[in-house]
């Protein structure tokens, strides 16, 4: 079990570390591309990260502990536009760098940010742990209860079900309701679970099914493909969900007619070569993006029906304390893993329609379907990647594409956070 | 007399050039073009007096020179036209064809000779170097000469043949080959000169068997046969011909293939060998369009698709899961309005280790024979099956060729017995050498080269195999085609 006192007395070590390498990558890449005006913001944030954290002093106390928090939580938000800045960034610098040295430095710094943020939100959820009415320092704890835990016993089964009825309601609402869309069927082993950050499997389950989804239902609507019958049916999602003693696998299958081939060389790099023009018009209309499932979430009109949160804060505290609030902990603090933390105590789904600016997350989870930011699987193999996992795609050109993700079920993954973030700050 | 090209390594001064020259003359040859990119010249030399320059130390490499001046492509295969051939378009394809052949003999010898000396003194490799040379030196004279009557390309058609013939079994004798010279080189060397080797041989035999069939879908020899038949004169008819093949084939290119249909034949051959060796039958189903056909090379369809549902019967029936089908998915490409930019997602070319370099751009003589144009439609054919799945341990291995997993203490082992595979080895045993038995044109089943083999004919027309191992379920094979192209 992660001792209290020793992790959160490295944090601030551990996060100026990670952020100063950062920057150096960063000074290092060429002029051309620094002064890109996106990538120049990400750089200012960065070096104002790395002043503002060597000026915290060594935590002592309580009181310094909360400040530091303060600080984590204000940093944590500010840092949210990051992903969508270097991507335009990146885009802009279409031709002025190689792209696969600038992917380099995409995958370094995407892995380096996860590191950092779960090792912010573990500080964050020990401080809750620490502060919880329940807790005394000493006391023995439950197997089911860890302190500071940010992973959570994902079912495999359950983590799809929901994703793909958020999927497909956020598209039905976009595409109107005479686009038929089409079902996600799941088999295999539906047993099959693993210890995961939530929000990070919710996040590439959410692309690749959005993907999925999203190509099915426009094959099939005879609007845009005349040779289709009007009323015709569109194939189900397969989902297969495979466990064996080292690995979780989760195939989707779908028959949304291939990945073009035009395409296919860029699937898998953040630059996008000849379309990259239209990607940046795009990406230029997405405040900010977090990267988690609550991009995903419905418009603010429908929170009320949103069943993610209440099921993640039912995982969180299992049998204890039942949380009152949806989202956040038993303390009120906001549900770990979740990247758009609000540092006022509202947990997200309760604000009010267009009150907190982080409420804008919710815009790019409705983003309609043409807005094409052609980051998901990227990004989401930075994801899937990080925890020892991989992900794959395989397509069958006018047929369809299976999609792979695995998942490592070995090893403590808290361990392997420590591991990952002294490894990062090399 | 044959025409070589001599080059010189980099560092070697005008006079060595000069000097090299000199030799080359002194042997009675004569210098033809000099090269000034690169240092070098082509020379034409008699017989036997090769390894004198060869022997010169500034000599780089003295190579046959190729006279076609144009990297190989399929549409040279199909140039002669539709058949039946008449005799001239005949004699030119047989002119063709030798024009080809010896250069890629060539490069064979040249590749088994990079061995270690202990490897190819290993009578089994050794036999194949012989197969070599002896089938180059029976066409090097007719390269001085030319084809110019129709006895002549009988003649040489026969001459094909017995290469064919020659060098069925190469695979298995090199493989056991290998096998018994383990300890004097390495899996990855191996792997990497079978690799190189295969594919070449892939090449090379289908130029071989087209003009082969070529040959028997001509004019002249249906002339001939029907005249014979008529004589009804039970001395002179000649061995039956081989049926004529249907109206869709070119030489060994079927315009019209539907893999579907392929799909159900081979299925069934190895669906009857299961019920042999487990007692059961699996099952399969074919979906997507199954009606799709496009312009492939029967028989290399074929091997692969015998290998990779070998591969899916077999660890279907092990895991107790014969009840489910194996679904094997037919996806046609769409057709492309403009060429399309080359895809990174196709493996890359196997000649790009073997052209020298960009010295000089007719050399792409071991190249693989390019589809007719980039629009060829292809076909992509998935086969999923509930086998189990492939462990990660295996996984890595099995695309090298089987030699690696034999046990070091029995030399005696089958080639076969110890294929990655690893599941109940007695019915592995069994399958492989009843489908050995009863395939009997293909003597190289059973081997555990199937995979990679099967990956070296679909790489050879620019397409590919991809395995997606769901481990503890089942695994899925991604077989990608390029067609040779549409053909008017």
């Amino acid at each position: 079990m992660p001792r209290f006192s020793v992790h959160n007395v490295k944090t601030p070590a551990r996060l100026m570390a990670g952020i100063a390498h950062r920057i150096r990558d960063m000074q290092r890449l060429p002029y051309v591309v620094v002064t890109n005006p996106h990538i120049n913001e990400v750089y200012d944030l960065y070096y104002t990260a790395f002043d503002t954290f060597r000026k915290v002093k060594e935590i002592k106390t309580t009181e310094d502990n909360d400040r530091f928090c303060k600080t984590i939580r204000s940093m944590l938000k500010a840092h949210l536009p990051v992903i969508p800045k270097l991507a335009m960034g990146i885009l802009e610098c279409n031709g002025l760098m190689d792209a696969s040295e600038l992917d380099k430095f995409m995958n370094t710094i995407l892995r380096s940010r996860i590191s950092r943020r779960v090792i912010a939100e573990q500080h964050l959820a020990l401080t809750d742990t620490f502060n919880a009415s329940w807790f005394s320092p000493g006391a023995k704890l439950s197997e089911s209860e860890f302190i500071g835990e940010v992973f959570l016993k994902c079912v495999a089964k359950d983590v799809v079900e929901r994703v793909a009825h958020t999927v497909r309601d956020i598209l039905q609402h976009a595409y109107g309701s005479d686009v038929m869309l089409p079902e996600v069927r799941i088999d295999g082993h539906l047993d099959a679970n693993f210890p995961y950050i939530l929000s990070h499997l919710e996040y590439i389950i959410g692309e690749l099914l959005r993907n999925s989804v999203q190509a099915v239902a426009e094959r099939y609507h005879h609007d845009r493909n005349k040779k289709i019958p009007p009323g015709t049916k569109p194939p189900p999602i397969q989902v297969t969900i495979c466990e064996s003693s080292q690995h979780v696998i989760i195939r989707i299958s779908d028959q949304g007619g291939g990945i073009h081939r035009e395409v296919l060389p860029y699937l898998w790099s953040f630059s996008k070569g000849p379309a990259s023009q239209q990607i940046l018009a795009n990406l230029g209309k997405v405040p900010k993006m977090a990267a988690t499932m609550q991009e995903l979430q419905v418009a603010d009109e429908q929170q009320h029906h949103n069943p993610i949160t209440t099921a993640s804060s039912s995982r969180h505290n299992p049998g204890k304390n039942p949380n009152p609030n949806p989202g956040t902990t038993s303390s009120g603090m906001p549900a770990v893993g979740s990247e758009s933390i609000e540092f006022d105590g509202q947990p997200p789904s309760a604000q009010a329609p267009g009150g907190d600016p982080n409420s804008s997350l919710a815009s790019l989870a409705s983003r309609p379907p043409n807005l094409r930011l052609g980051m998901g699987l990227p990004l989401s193999r930075v994801y899937a990647e990080y925890w020892a996992g991989s992900l794959a795609l395989h397509s069958l050109e006018g047929y369809g594409v299976d999609a792979f993700l695995q998942i490592s079920k070995l090893g403590n993954k808290n361990e392997q956070l420590t591991t990952r973030a002294s490894m990062d700050a090399v | 007399m044959p025409s070589y090209i001599v080059t010189l390594k980099n560092d070697a001064t005008d006079e060595q050039i000069a000097e090299a020259k000199q030799r080359a003359k002194d042997q009675g040859g004569q210098i033809g073009h000099e090269y000034t990119l690169i240092k070098g010249f082509q020379v034409i030399l008699p017989e036997g007096t090769v390894s004198t320059l060869e022997s010169i130390e500034h000599v780089e490499a003295v190579e046959l020179d190729q006279e076609a001046q144009h990297p190989l492509s399929l549409a040279d295969l199909v140039k002669h036209g539709r058949p039946p051939l008449s005799a001239d378009a005949l004699l030119a394809s047989a002119r063709f064809t030798l024009s080809l052949l010896p250069i890629r003999l060539a490069h064979r010898i040249q590749a088994l000779r990079n061995l270690p000396y202990i490897v190819v003194s290993n009578p089994n490799v050794s036999r194949i170097y012989n197969n070599y040379q002896h089938s180059l030196s029976t066409l090097l004279p007719w390269q001085g000469g030319t084809i110019s009557n129709l006895d002549d390309e009988i003649h040489f058609t026969e001459v094909l043949a017995e290469l064919v013939q020659t060098h069925t079994d190469t695979i298995p004798v090199l493989a056991r080959g290998f096998l018994e010279c383990r300890k004097y080189i390495s899996p990855a060397e191996v792997t990497r000169f079978l690799d190189e080797h295969l594919r070449a041989r892939i090449g090379t035999r289908l130029i071989a068997e087209h003009h082969i069939a070529l040959h028997f879908s001509s004019t002249p020899y249906l002339d001939r046969a029907k005249a014979a038949a008529a004589a009804s004169n039970p001395d002179t008819v000649p061995d039956p011909p081989p049926p004529p093949p249907p109206a869709s084939y070119i030489g060994v290119i079927d315009t019209a293939l539907r893999p579907a249909s392929l799909v159900d034949s081979c299925g069934n051959f190895v669906a009857d060998i299961c019920e042999l060796s487990y007692g059961v039958r699996p099952r399969w189903v074919v979906d997507g369009e199954p009606d799709t056909t496009f312009a492939f090379v029967p028989s290399h369809l074929e091997y692969i698709l015998t290998e990779l549902l070998k591969n899916a019967f077999r660890a279907t029936v092990e895991n107790g899961m014969s009840r489910e089908p194996v679904v094997i998915t037919v996806a046609p490409e769409p057709p492309e309005v403009k060429p399309a930019p080359s895809s990174s997602s196709s493996s890359p070319s196997p000649s790009s280790k073997h052209t020298e370099g960009q010295k000089d751009e007719s050399r792409g003589r071991d190249a693989p024979i390019a589809p007719l144009d980039d629009n060829a439609p292809g076909v992509t054919i998935r086969i999923r099956d509930r086998g189990g799945g492939i462990s990660s341990d295996v996984l890595p291995n099995i695309w090298s060729y089987s030699f690696t997993t034999f046990n070091n203490d029995s030399d005696d082992a089958l080639p076969g017995s110890g294929s990655w595979g690893g599941g109940g080895g007695g019915a592995d045993d069994a399958l492989s050498v009843i489908s050995a038995a009863s395939n009997g044109a293909s003597s190289i089943a059973g081997l555990g080269y199937g995979l990679p083999l099967s990956r070296a004919y679909a790489e050879y027309f620019g397409g590919g195999i991809a395995v997606q191992s769901l481990h503890g379920w089942g695994t899925d094979v991604y077989l990608r085609l390029k067609g040779v192209g549409r053909i008017e």
